[in-house]
């Protein structure tokens, strides 16, 4: 494997990416709006009070982090590998001496870097209006940098080794539409998962959606016990094993029934 | 009675150019039963943990869901595919073809807003008057025939909001070719799935009057829910006639800027 050229592609493209970044904050700002609702909705909800023991100020803070969490657990570029496979564009890169994987890595890397630069000046921003309470210590924020970087792993190689269907059938897009209602309903942007009914909160506990997004932010804002903090690392391990095996596998056998025509 | 002769000529033939590819039916049947879901899910999941929301019940909220629907299934129907087809990402305006249509010997603003029909978005539009029965039929005996006629007409007015957004926003890109402000008002139209009284008061302000994404909902369903006053149903009917004109002056002017792309 080349892991020079894979580096050098992944400045390339972000010093790219920073170029057009109007339409990435177009893009930051529409996945932003989702969250947001949800957020003046739990507010309205909680009013002067709280609700499942959430004050207007934590469910604050919950959301203003969870939109950036989720950004940065965000695989966009899972969205594009299904049209490189259809359009053969994955040809050349199957030429070039590293793994195409690096073309995801690199566009994963530049993308994160443009949709901070908006993301984090208008959550900052809304801070400021709507006032979040939040007490972090440094355990909390040592444990958080693990479970994002789990979080990202997890979301990025169970969209992957979904868009890599795009061998068998030239629909498997439809399968991230999926995943990302998922998200939404299970992964803690709906509702924080304390405020699901019971028989959700279990379902969003055992399958993998909760560790995409919302796990991190329980982490960092303290609403895991130590017990709660370490199982939900196991499980999110877990599974970020299980999406990676699940890539190589469909991976090798998707390449084999690749050909493209011209190019 | 030309023109509708043309809307049945544009319909026929773009429909036929979708009933080419089948598959896609079932690929927005899902999305379709996917949008259904989340959002019914969303509402049982926050009438799970309060009985009402500032005056808002889970059958006036499902109302509202069901308004959301509808207008969301007439914009991918035709509004939405006929504009972006002119300033969407790689529209005409963009490309400089804006010079074909513009020989066309009909009136510019009703070629441009009924060309482009998604016979498929049908599906939306028979789960949106779903929810929307199902929803009258939860509000049940509290109906009137004078609540269901101001509905009808501030669902009307609520239709002719979202066409006037819609226009003038993609009346913008005549002045900044490069910006997806479609894709602007897209993203601020997801606002509009709950009442507009739920969002903080600053934003409820700039959602009821500046960009009246809040009102396109919230009046109908209030309607529906009994609680709309006899003033602001009159105000709702007078801005939305005020808003079709100004779009429309807003895309003449447009218009006069237009210098083609290339040649």
């Amino acid at each position: 494997m080349n892991h020079r050229g894979g580096w050098e592609l992944i400045k390339n493209t972000w010093q790219s990416w920073i170029q057009h970044r109007g339409f990435f904050f177009l893009l930051a700002f529409g996945w932003m709006l989702p969250l947001l609702v949800y957020l003046f909705i739990w507010m309205a909800a909680a009013g002067d009070g709280s609700i499942a023991g959430l004050t207007q100020e934590s469910l604050a803070g919950y959301y203003l982090l969870l939109i950036l969490t989720n950004q940065l657990t965000y695989a966009t570029t899972n969205w594009t590998v299904g049209d490189n496979i259809r359009y053969g564009q994955i040809s050349r890169w199957l030429l070039q001496p590293m793994s195409p994987i690096y073309h995801a890595l690199s566009q994963e890397i530049a993308g994160k870097i443009v949709f901070m630069l908006f993301s984090v000046p208008i959550t900052g921003l809304l801070a400021l209006i709507i006032r979040p309470q939040l007490n972090l210590d440094g355990v909390q924020i040592l444990r958080f940098m693990p479970a994002l970087l789990l979080a990202w792993g997890l979301r990025f190689f169970w969209g992957y080794w979904l868009a890599l269907l795009a061998f068998w059938s030239t629909r498997a897009d439809s399968l991230l539409a999926l995943q990302d209602s998922l998200i939404f309903l299970l992964g803690g942007h709906l509702a924080p998962i304390a405020l699901l009914p019971k028989t959700m909160q279990v379902i969003a506990r055992i399958l993998p959606f909760r560790y995409m997004s919302a796990f991190p932010v329980e982490i960092l804002t303290g609403q895991l016990s130590n017990q709660e903090a370490l199982v939900g690392f196991a499980i999110q391990a877990g599974w970020t094993v299980a999406a990676f095996l699940l890539y190589r596998w469909v991976w090798v056998h998707g390449v084999r029934r690749y050909e493209a025509v011209g190019g | 009675m030309y023109y509708f002769k043309l809307i049945g000529a544009f319909f026929k033939i773009t429909s036929q150019a979708e009933l080419a590819h089948r598959v896609n039916f079932f690929i927005r049947l899902l999305y379709s039963g996917l949008n259904l879901l989340t959002g019914v899910l969303s509402l049982v999941v926050i009438f799970s943990q309060i009985d009402q929301i500032k005056g808002w019940d889970m059958p006036a909220a499902l109302a509202l869901l069901g308004v959301y629907l509808l207008l969301g299934a007439l914009r991918g129907l035709f509004i939405g595919p006929s504009l972006e087809s002119v300033s969407g990402m790689d529209g005409e305006i963009w490309k400089g073809t804006f010079d074909f249509t513009l020989l066309r010997p009909v009136d510019q603003q009703f070629l441009i807003s009924f060309r482009y029909w998604r016979i498929f978005a049908l599906v939306d539009l028979v789960t949106s008057l779903g929810v929307l029965i199902y929803a009258l039929v939860l509000l049940g005996t509290s109906l009137t025939i004078g609540m269901l006629v101001s509905f009808l007409l501030t669902l009307l007015a609520g239709v002719a909001l979202l066409y006037a957004a819609l226009l003038a926003f993609s009346a913008l890109v005549f002045w900044n070719p490069s910006f997806l402000f479609t894709w602007v008002i897209n993203d601020l139209f997801q606002l509009a799935r709950y009442p507009v009284g739920l969002y903080p008061g600053w934003l409820s302000l700039i959602l009821t009057w500046i960009i009246p994404v809040g009102l396109m909902t919230t009046i109908p369903a209030q309607a529906l829910a009994g609680t709309l006053s006899p003033l602001m149903m009159i105000l709702t009917l007078c801005f939305s006639l005020a808003a079709l004109w100004i779009a429309s002056w807003l895309f003449r002017q447009g218009l006069k800027k237009y210098s083609s792309a290339s040649s």
